[in-house]
């Protein structure tokens, strides 16, 4: 690195003396492996990924039209009905869309329900709605009745399979002030929602399983750090070499 | 005094077994197991600390340079597996998914770049903080004093979201109000910093070490095993979990199996848990690769990082403590996620209501119906890494408070004795200014930790990175590129402490995003090196007698 005794300078990209070309070397070849490993997939990632829905977000496209000319079949209601649950499901949504949703589900339970269901349902909506509000524990035995109860109903006007987890929610989303009316701004905002929600950035790469994981899923969150210590050692082990080598001793 | 100690930590011991509380509740009683667990575990730490506490400056500063590889290897893991690590990584990927794994693929894949690129020459450099490397290297008191003031600057935002953690896990145990949980808690670690030192510190990060992973690992297997999944390698056995979150969860397939408030292990499809940057999740593919790329640099400019190179014997032993440190965070980053996954389908249900993301982990053990002794446990888990990570800062804060401002430039004849009481008061003065900052909860503690690695990145790492392999880079250039860097990042702190008070400022949302709080280092470190590349070329050249330093004590 130094050129003569009056002198000194240190450069990564020009090095001067043999020692230092191999580290610099040996530094560019791990910092490229790194960057390709790292930066490199996620772009390859981002160059094949597309837009791909979900189940709920294919049958909602079939039935949304209809939905909005107030022509669907029961079929159409209450896939319309599933497609909203599932997003509601999702756990982190925004409280505007949750409402809307709300609204979407009690709505069409309401207009899928004959008359005599209808005041059973409005009645047990707003028998879980006080329950909620008044009990202080969740074991409660009549609040579990009054859900259980509620879903039942609800589930059934839907067509919910037992095994649906969606069942688990529909309770929480009837509303008995949201069931007479699909309000206009709700209306307005489903599309948005259902394209958010139920549209995901998918490729081979993440479609393709390894270990269980997706592979793009297992490739960050394991391999990589694998990666990153096996460079760390292979960077020390070289130059642990290469100094017994030189015969420098630091 | 020793040799007493682990009899003294036997004694200890058995409190933990008649610790087990048998609450069910997630959060708002006093939890009398985990309280006794943190309790104990905390009076372990003074213990040690006291026993190996700072005899003398050299001493607080860098504990003697009487490290092992292995060992610094172990206290560079417990020093970085802060709250952030522990608690936040698994709340980010728990509401964002996906978009989390930045933090952990930018929190690890930095180490490669400090190594290759800084660990070996930072050693030979022989400074004891990142301050005094840099006023030696560019020659200028005046930019001793800023990298002291910045050193200072980035501990205290570090430490703003380890007092957050603290805070939270304060909260959960004493059910007490989280503004009193983050003051007791900041209270007890600045007492023990200032017991022990940073040789206390560094003896306690090794036992904090042990401490953090046995208890971040002990409900993994219990969750993984509770829930029908591949339980003897939990790390792995969880890519089933991944899988289930995105094709769904039927109800009849896990009939038998119930989070512990009795709801039915079940959700419905969310791919967006791991699908790449998904609308769902509000963040993009820029702000991945900008995350991972500015905690990347973050990591190899942070000073109290760069300082843990200090401690060890040779440059050798340096760069194997950073593949040891690497190899024990990632223990820690690769079990993170499983926390995640599991609190995503165990939380599911609506009953279960929303969740403080910052307490996932504690959460997911609960729900999980993880024994209430080993929850007690992962808490008191959280809060060592909380403290081990703040020791570490405060020391490195005070250290540059007390060396790098006080003795060197404004009274360079302080006796040993006046150089300890400053930095003992510098470090209270730190704690003081967190525990005010954490007080606002401004956002999620990863979040608030990245902003520490944007600023680092943006200032300590152009300098560094310079400093050791470009011999022209100079003291022109040096303030060329902080001024560049400070530059972005008071842009960028600024749009987003206006935001947190509610003032909007012009252009909010084209400099949130662009310019986001925890990744302006994306661009803020390149114009940074660019502007000290710039202006070096355009002045005169670095002294001889540095230059000469650097080849012959630095690169040879």
């Amino acid at each position: 690195m130094e050129s003569n005794q009056n002198d000194y300078h240190i450069s990564f990209f020009k090095p001067t003396t043999a020692q230092a070309k191999w580290n610099r070397n040996l530094a560019i070849k791990l910092i490229l492996i790194w960057a390709v490993a790292v930066f490199g997939f996620h772009f390859l990632l981002r160059a094949i990924e597309k837009p791909t829905p979900e189940e709920s977000y294919v049958k909602y496209e079939m039935v949304w039209e209809n939905i909005l000319a107030e022509s669907a079949s029961v079929e159409e209601m209450q896939i319309f009905a599933h497609s909203s649950l599932s997003v509601i499901g999702k756990v982190f949504i925004k409280p505007e869309y949750k409402t809307a949703l709300n609204n979407a589900v009690s709505w069409t339970t309401f207009q899928l329900a004959d008359s005599s269901q209808k005041e059973l349902l409005i009645d047990k909506t707003k028998e879980f709605e006080k329950l909620k509000e008044e009990v202080t524990s969740i074991s409660d035995p009549e609040y579990i009745n009054a859900k259980n109860s509620l879903s039942q109903v609800a589930s059934s006007i839907l067509g919910l399979q037992n095994s649906d987890p969606r069942i688990l929610i529909v309770s929480f989303s009837l509303i008995s002030t949201e069931m007479e009316l699909f309000k206009a701004e709700n209306k307005d905002m489903i599309p948005t929602i259902m394209s958010t929600y139920l549209i995901h950035n998918q490729s081979f790469l993440t479609d393709f399983k390894f270990l269980g994981f997706p592979f793009h899923y297992f490739y960050s969150a394991i391999f990589l750090l694998v990666l990153f210590v096996f460079l760390c050692w292979l960077y020390c082990y070289r130059v642990d070499k290469m100094n017994v080598k030189l015969d420098i001793d630091e | 005094m020793k040799k007493f100690l682990l009899p003294i930590i036997l004694l200890l011991t058995p409190s933990l077994l008649f610790a087990a509380g048998a609450s069910t509740q997630l959060e708002g009683n006093f939890q009398v197991g985990p309280a006794i667990i943190l309790i104990t575990i905390l009076c372990v730490f003074v213990l040690v600390g006291v026993v190996f506490r700072a005899k003398d400056t050299a001493d607080f500063y860098a504990a003697g340079r009487s490290i092992s590889r292995v060992g610094s290897g172990m206290a560079i893991a417990s020093n970085w597996m802060s709250a952030a690590s522990f608690l936040g990584m698994a709340a980010l990927m728990y509401g964002t998914g996906y978009h989390g794994l930045a933090y952990v693929v930018g929190w690890t894949g930095g180490y490669v770049l400090l190594l290759i690129l800084m660990a070996g020459q930072i050693r030979k450099y022989g400074k004891y903080t990142a301050a005094d490397f840099i006023g030696d290297r560019y020659y200028s008191q005046g930019l001793r004093a800023v990298g002291a003031v910045i050193t200072i600057l980035i501990s205290i935002s570090y430490c703003v979201g380890q007092f957050g953690g603290i805070g939270l896990m304060f909260k959960w145990i004493l059910g007490i109000d989280y503004a009193i949980a983050v003051i007791i808690g900041g209270s007890v670690v600045l007492v023990y910093t200032l017991i022990s030192g940073m040789l206390g510190v560094t003896k306690n990060m090794q036992i904090q070490y042990v401490i953090i992973i046995v208890s971040f690992l002990i409900p993994l297997f219990i969750l993984t095993f509770k829930f029908d999944y591949f339980w003897l390698l939990p790390q792995i056995g969880y890519g089933s979990v991944v899988s289930d979150i995105v094709s769904g969860v039927p109800i009849t397939e896990t009939a038998q199996m119930f989070n512990a408030l009795g709801h039915e292990y079940a959700m419905v499809p969310s791919p967006e848990f791991a699908m790449p940057w998904d609308t769902a999740s509000g963040q993009s593919f820029f702000q991945w690769i900008a995350i991972a790329f500015s905690l990347m640099i973050g990591t190899a400019g942070l000073p109290h990082v760069i300082q843990r190179f200090y401690v060890v014997p040779k440059a050798r032993d340096a760069r194997w403590s950073v593949v040891w440190g690497l190899f024990f965070i990632s223990i820690l980053y690769w079990s993170a996620p499983v926390y995640a996954a599991f609190g995503k389908i165990l939380s599911a249900n609506p009953e279960v209501g929303k969740l403080a993301k910052d307490a996932i982990v504690v959460y997911t053990a609960q729900l999980g119906n993880v024994n209430p002794l080993i929850v007690g446990l992962l808490a008191a888990g959280g809060v060592s890494a909380a403290f081990s990570t703040v020791s570490g800062l405060l020391v490195a804060g005070s250290s540059a408070f007390a060396h790098d401002l006080y003795v060197k430039i404004i009274n360079p004849k302080a006796s040993p004795k006046m150089q300890l009481l400053m930095a003992r008061l510098g470090t209270i003065l730190m704690a003081v200014i967190v525990t005010l900052l954490a007080l606002k909860n401004w956002a999620l503690i990863a979040q608030l930790v990245a902003v520490a690695f944007s600023l680092a990145g943006v200032t300590i790492f152009p300098l560094f990175l310079l400093g050791i392999w470009w011999s022209r880079s100079n003291k022109q250039g040096a303030i060329a590129g902080l001024i560049a860097g400070l530059s972005v990042a008071a842009i960028s702190l600024t749009y987003f402490i206006a935001g947190k008070e509610g003032v909007t400022l012009p252009y909010h949302e084209f400099v949130n995003y662009w310019l986001g709080a925890w990744y302006f280092a994306w661009i803020g470190a390149p114009l940074a090196i660019l502007a000290n590349i710039i202006v070096s070329k355009l002045t005169p050249e670095t002294p001889l007698e540095i230059r000469k330093f650097l080849v012959l004590n630095v690169h040879s």
